[in-house]
């Protein structure tokens, strides 16, 4: 990055002199340190006479904008271009979300050509609060942890074993061994 | 996340009743001509009153795409990380001090941990003279915490499982960023035919419930399984084989599942193999005809 000023000095580039200037000093006789350090955080001051641990900027915020910005131009043609990026992720997203939405629709349509009772029983919204009555048939003599997997499941709700992906995987991966118990169908 | 949404026809009521009248006309002439089954079987077809009077069926099947969705995010491109990290330095430019005394205490190691990471940090955002140590600040408590910091060492697991390196293709830890797709391997009139799991529908059963019963009964029970809505996802009508039914048009009408734990066992009796592969690895190993039906089902990443 090029710095305009070759000098190395660390003091900042401009002084803002607001209208308001209050310096929070700490009480000489101050009963409460903890209470002092959370009012100089609460209420920093702001006079920019030496550089401040807790004030609106760092002291250096001239020179550390200097390294961080190239050009208003270069600064401009960057977020232009992040713009256009996310425009083409976006138009790519909703494209697909178009065809998978068009699969479904023509799916029903062919549905209710077909059979309306069937068409019917797809058609019907789920109450998450619903239980069926095979369910609370297998609810009554489960043990706790069948008993807790299926009183999870809530239909039309997203189960809670579906995980948002990480960064990185768990130590132990896939569990490929799942012992499977009866678990009544809808 | 998609809510599962119903589709309605609010604004063609006309034609939900329909279906009632044209029952009524295939049942009285059906009567005189042919033994009727009950108007309301499921796999019944309502023919309209030009067609013949010759019921034909509809044979309905349900097919599953089992999925499994994304463990790891997506790796970043070139592009975005060098974006986030010309923000992260404007940002760092630009914010408040931090109140280091309101959350450190004072001469605490984690405080000097603290000021080596942050020095670091604006050594490698900004460059020399920024992170520079002045001699007086530098304590011999700042030298052993470095040291101690010289020992640790990344322990989070590699984003690349060993599936990866060998292509074990049932394996569900590969691909970790990907969309992966539960494919079955048959032998149907003497050919290898990968499809996914399909099998027809029961008189009198919902659709949704027959997948989830087909799903079991071709892939096994050893696996944690979640169908995401009572309405198909899509249709594919299979070519059809033989001529002795003109009109019987055979639907497969898709459903889709996550699997959240375990394994497929597909039928020995039916099924020869399976893989979970990626949407282009399906691509691949598919006909022309039923991936023109399926593609547009399946995620592309």
């Amino acid at each position: 990055m090029r710095s305009l000023v070759a000098s190395r000095s660390l003091l900042p580039l401009r002084i803002v002199k607001t209208a308001a200037r209050y310096s929070t000093a700490t009480d000489a006789n101050a009963t409460n340190a903890k209470r002092e350090v959370i009012r100089r955080m609460l209420y920093p001051p702001n006079v920019r006479n030496r550089p401040s641990p807790t004030g609106s900027w760092r002291p250096d915020v001239g020179r550390a904008l200097q390294r961080a910005i190239p050009s208003a131009q270069a600064h401009e043609t960057i977020e232009r271009a992040w713009k256009l990026y996310q425009r083409h992720l976006r138009k790519k997203r909703d494209a697909e979300l178009e065809r998978k939405f068009e699969c479904m629709r023509k799916a029903m349509a062919e549905l209710e050509d077909i059979d309306p009772t069937l068409f019917r029983e797809a058609n019907k919204t789920e109450d998450p609060r619903a239980r069926s009555p095979a369910e609370t048939e297998a609810l009554k003599d489960a043990p706790s942890a069948e008993r807790r997997a299926i009183e999870s499941r809530m239909r039309g709700l997203f189960p809670r074993e579906l995980k948002v992906p990480t960064d990185t995987p768990s130590k132990e991966g896939w569990q490929h061994e799942w012992r499977p118990f009866d678990r009544p169908l809808h | 996340m998609l809510a599962c949404r119903s589709i309605r026809r609010g604004a063609c009521s006309s034609l939900v009743w329909r279906p009632a009248i044209r029952l009524f006309a295939t049942e009285a002439e059906a009567s005189q001509v042919t033994p009727s089954l009950p108007p309301t079987s499921s796999s019944e077809v309502d023919e309209p009153t030009t067609r013949p009077l010759r019921k034909t069926r509809a044979s309905l099947h349900t097919a599953i795409i089992l999925n499994r969705s994304p463990l790891l995010t997506r790796t970043p491109t070139p592009f975005e990380r060098a974006f986030y990290a010309y923000q992260a330095r404007i940002h760092r430019a630009l914010h408040n001090p931090f109140p280091y005394d309101f959350y450190f205490k004072q001469g605490s190691p984690l405080e000097t941990r603290f000021n080596i990471e942050e020095r670091r940090r604006e050594r490698r955002a900004f460059g020399a003279p920024f992170g520079t140590v002045k001699l007086e600040e530098r304590d011999e408590a700042t030298e052993l915490m470095e040291m101690s910091m010289r020992d640790e060492t990344d322990e989070s697991m590699p984003r690349i499982h060993e599936a990866d390196l060998k292509d074990d293709l049932k394996n569900l830890n590969r691909k970790g960023q990907r969309n992966l797709y539960a494919m079955l391997r048959t032998n149907e009139n003497g050919k290898d035919v990968w499809r996914l799991p399909t099998g027809p529908v029961e008189k009198g059963e919902p659709l949704h419930i027959s997948a989830i019963r087909r799903l079991e009964d071709e892939c096994g029970r050893n696996m944690d399984t979640w169908l995401v809505s009572r309405n198909p996802i899509g249709v594919y009508h299979p070519p059809k084989l033989n001529v002795s039914e003109p009109e019987a048009k055979n639907a497969v009408f898709f459903y889709k599942a996550h699997i959240l734990a375990g394994q497929v066992r597909p039928k020995q009796s039916r099924y020869q193999d399976f893989a979970w592969l990626t949407k282009g690895e399906i691509r691949r190993i598919i006909d022309d005809e039923y991936w023109n039906g399926i593609r547009d089902m399946l995620s592309d990443f």
